[in-house]
């Protein structure tokens, strides 16, 4: 293709001026592909913290709600009261665990029961939440056993996990019994085998353990539990996988994404800045490409009038510009994405003193396809206006200037 | 005999915001197969218009142009550009030559671009004639680094790449110090002669009429029948 080539000697004709182009292109590319990889990375950081110890999907009983029945043909419509005063509980929960263990998206399955309980020692009292789980299964959800301070985590028929926050406020420390009184009036003495420190405030200072069997007696519910938790290999397939699973059960299935719509607020927000930063990046790349190509093609008006005048095409001469648009593309983008990757790397190896990445970037998250497509796509886009303005140049007029 | 050029009643008039400008009026013009024609005249009498008028690049206000027996001025931009390439050839007082490429390849430009590229045939063509102007050491030598002369020789070649049926020179020799310009309007008629090929060399220059077998002149657009006249070139 001839056109290729004179596009290329044009571009080698001013080696220096090429490159910076290509360089400012590339720049841009390196830019595009750092805030990818960074929104991505800070995105999976955040969304790790809040899925490491948490339910991907949590399984409860579902609402009670008045349903009402209308007849047309009758003057009268008939409610169905529901009653709010039974205890709501998952009866039938082995069969749901059953069908989970069934599952190969699911990791892990935590039946517990889940409720209010007021802990007193002395003229001291303090409320707790109170999450009773089988023992076997502590970390199942939560990883509480690598947050221990002091004691263990067996959870014997007497014993409770408290955080470090309510042990100091009530001068609790392991071996020490304290009264447990639950929401259902019921009361009995427990004695402290564990303390745990999640490193949250709210956590350390209202959260206690149970096992299921020690709370079964004190929250009235010897065969039931309150709620299920359910982790997933994949947590994005959160909100699918409870859809399925409420609609198979016809438990009240809630994705973690639910529960932590903030998160997901930021995320978005995070996210549309990160586009704003990139669509800039790229359109400052398309003006530099741009206004070069426009220089050039004034630049180069007498040659163009020559062309022009020895009777070569308008298309042939706008498809020199375009091919040096593509060419200032793809060579650009393919070092800027070399070099973001470079540069994401180089950055990922800083880390802070407890091991985690100083900037939470992920190296191969940086959209380098689709900046690579943009980034070529876009220059072509760019050097449509110098290709028109060279192809419509008035060959005499060229020629005489 | 078909004429290589026949240009009938050829009216030209530039409009610049409501002033009217009229540069050329009802000129005729017909150039026989293997004339070496030179248009003469003094600045601003028109010369250089008819030039661009004959050689498609400019429309005039009226008349008829036909080359080698085609209807050229009713051609559509695309088509003039096609006619020009493969029927006309052009040689400029400046901007003769593409600086990023070889003479080679300014030679084969016009073909290779309106065609499939640099081919084998194409370059045979172009190293002919560049051989032919006598610049067969200088192929391969970028054109920004050739002398003026040298510059208006491969110009030469690259005219007549495309076997053209007319050559339009405008100053040739404008640019050129005194022994290249010999040089340069020895070659055209040298061309000339041993080819056949018609030229319409636009020139102020007597000395450069003087190696012409025909000379036309305007003044004040009109061309002036009494200075029609064929001439016995110098040699």
């Amino acid at each position: 293709m001839f056109a290729f080539l004179v596009a290329r000697r044009y571009l080698g004709s001013n080696p220096w001026q090429t490159a910076l182009l290509v360089a400012g292109v590339a720049l841009g590319v390196t830019a595009f592909v750092f805030i990818t990889a960074l929104i991505q990375g800070l995105a999976t950081r955040l969304t790790d913290d809040v899925t490491a110890k948490s339910a991907h999907v949590s399984l409860e009983p579902a609402d009670r709600v008045a349903r009402i029945f209308h007849n047309p043909s009758l003057r009268t419509e008939a409610v169905a009261l529901v009653s709010t005063l039974q205890r709501r509980q998952i009866r039938a929960w082995t069969a749901t665990v059953a069908l989970l263990e069934s599952q190969t998206s699911v990791t892990a399955i935590s039946p517990q029961i889940t409720g209010s309980a007021v802990l007193v020692r002395g003229e001291a009292a303090a409320p707790v939440a109170v999450t009773a789980i089988d023992p076997r299964q502590l970390d199942a959800i939560s990883p509480v056993s690598r947050e221990i301070v002091a004691g263990d985590t067996s959870l014997n028929a007497n014993g409770i996990l408290i955080g470090v926050r309510l042990a100091e406020t009530m001068g609790l420390s392991v071996g020490q019994p304290v009264l447990f009184r639950t929401d259902r009036g019921i009361a009995r003495l427990l004695v402290v085998e564990g303390i745990f420190k999640s490193g949250v405030q709210s956590v350390d200072e209202r959260v206690a353990y149970l096992s299921l069997d020690t709370a079964r007696p004190l929250f009235l519910l010897p065969a039931g539990v309150t709620n299920i938790e359910i982790k997933l290999k994949d947590t994005g397939q959160a909100r699918s996988f409870a859809k399925f699973i409420g609609g198979a059960t016809g438990l009240r299935a809630t994705p973690w994404q639910d529960k932590n719509s903030g998160l997901a607020d930021a995320l978005t927000a995070q996210a549309q800045t990160g586009t704003l930063i990139q669509a800039f990046s790229l359109i400052s790349v398309l003006i530099g490409i741009a206004s070069a190509l426009s220089l050039s093609a004034n630049r180069r008006r007498s040659e163009i009038g020559i062309m022009r005048a020895f009777g070569i095409s308008r298309n042939f001469i706008a498809s020199v510009f375009l091919l040096q648009g593509l060419m200032i593309g793809i060579v650009g983008a393919s070092l800027g994405c070399f070099a973001g990757y470079g540069l994401c790397s180089w950055l990922a190896t800083f880390t802070k003193t407890d091991g985690t990445l100083a900037l939470p970037i992920a190296p191969s998250e940086g959209g380098y396809a689709l900046v690579f497509l943009l980034t070529t796509g876009g220059a072509i886009m760019a050097s449509v206006i110098p290709a028109r303005s060279a192809a419509r140049l008035d060959a005499l007029e060229a020629i005489q200037q | 005999m078909t004429a290589s050029l026949d240009a009938r009643s050829i009216n030209m008039t530039f409009r610049n915001g409501d002033e009217l400008t009229r540069v050329l009026f009802d000129v005729n013009v017909t150039l026989a197969p293997g004339e070496l024609v030179a248009l003469l005249g003094a600045s601003g009498s028109g010369k250089s218009t008819l030039l661009s008028i004959v050689g498609l690049l400019l429309r005039p206000t009226a008349g008829i142009i036909t080359i080698g027996g085609e209807r050229a001025d009713t051609l559509s931009d695309a088509e003039s550009s096609r006619f020009r390439n493969t029927r006309l050839g052009f040689i400029f007082q400046f901007h003769n030559l593409l600086p990023d490429f070889t003479a080679l390849e300014n030679v084969g430009f016009p073909a290779a671009a309106a065609g499939d590229g640099m081919n084998a045939a194409i370059r045979r063509r172009a190293e002919m004639l560049l051989s032919r102007v006598g610049l067969s050491e200088r192929i391969n030598f970028p054109a920004a680094r050739l002398s003026g002369g040298q510059k208006q020789r491969v110009a030469i070649a690259r005219a007549l790449m495309n076997h053209p049926q007319l050559v339009l020179a405008d100053e040739p020799t404008g640019s050129l110090d005194r022994a290249s310009a010999d040089q340069v309007l020895a070659l055209m008629r040298e061309i000339n002669r041993e080819d056949g090929t018609t030229f319409l060399v636009c020139t102020h220059d007597e000395r450069v009429a003087s190696h012409c077998t025909r000379r036309i002149t305007l003044r004040d657009g009109r061309i002036d029948s009494a200075l029609d006249t064929q001439i016995t070139p110098a040699t």
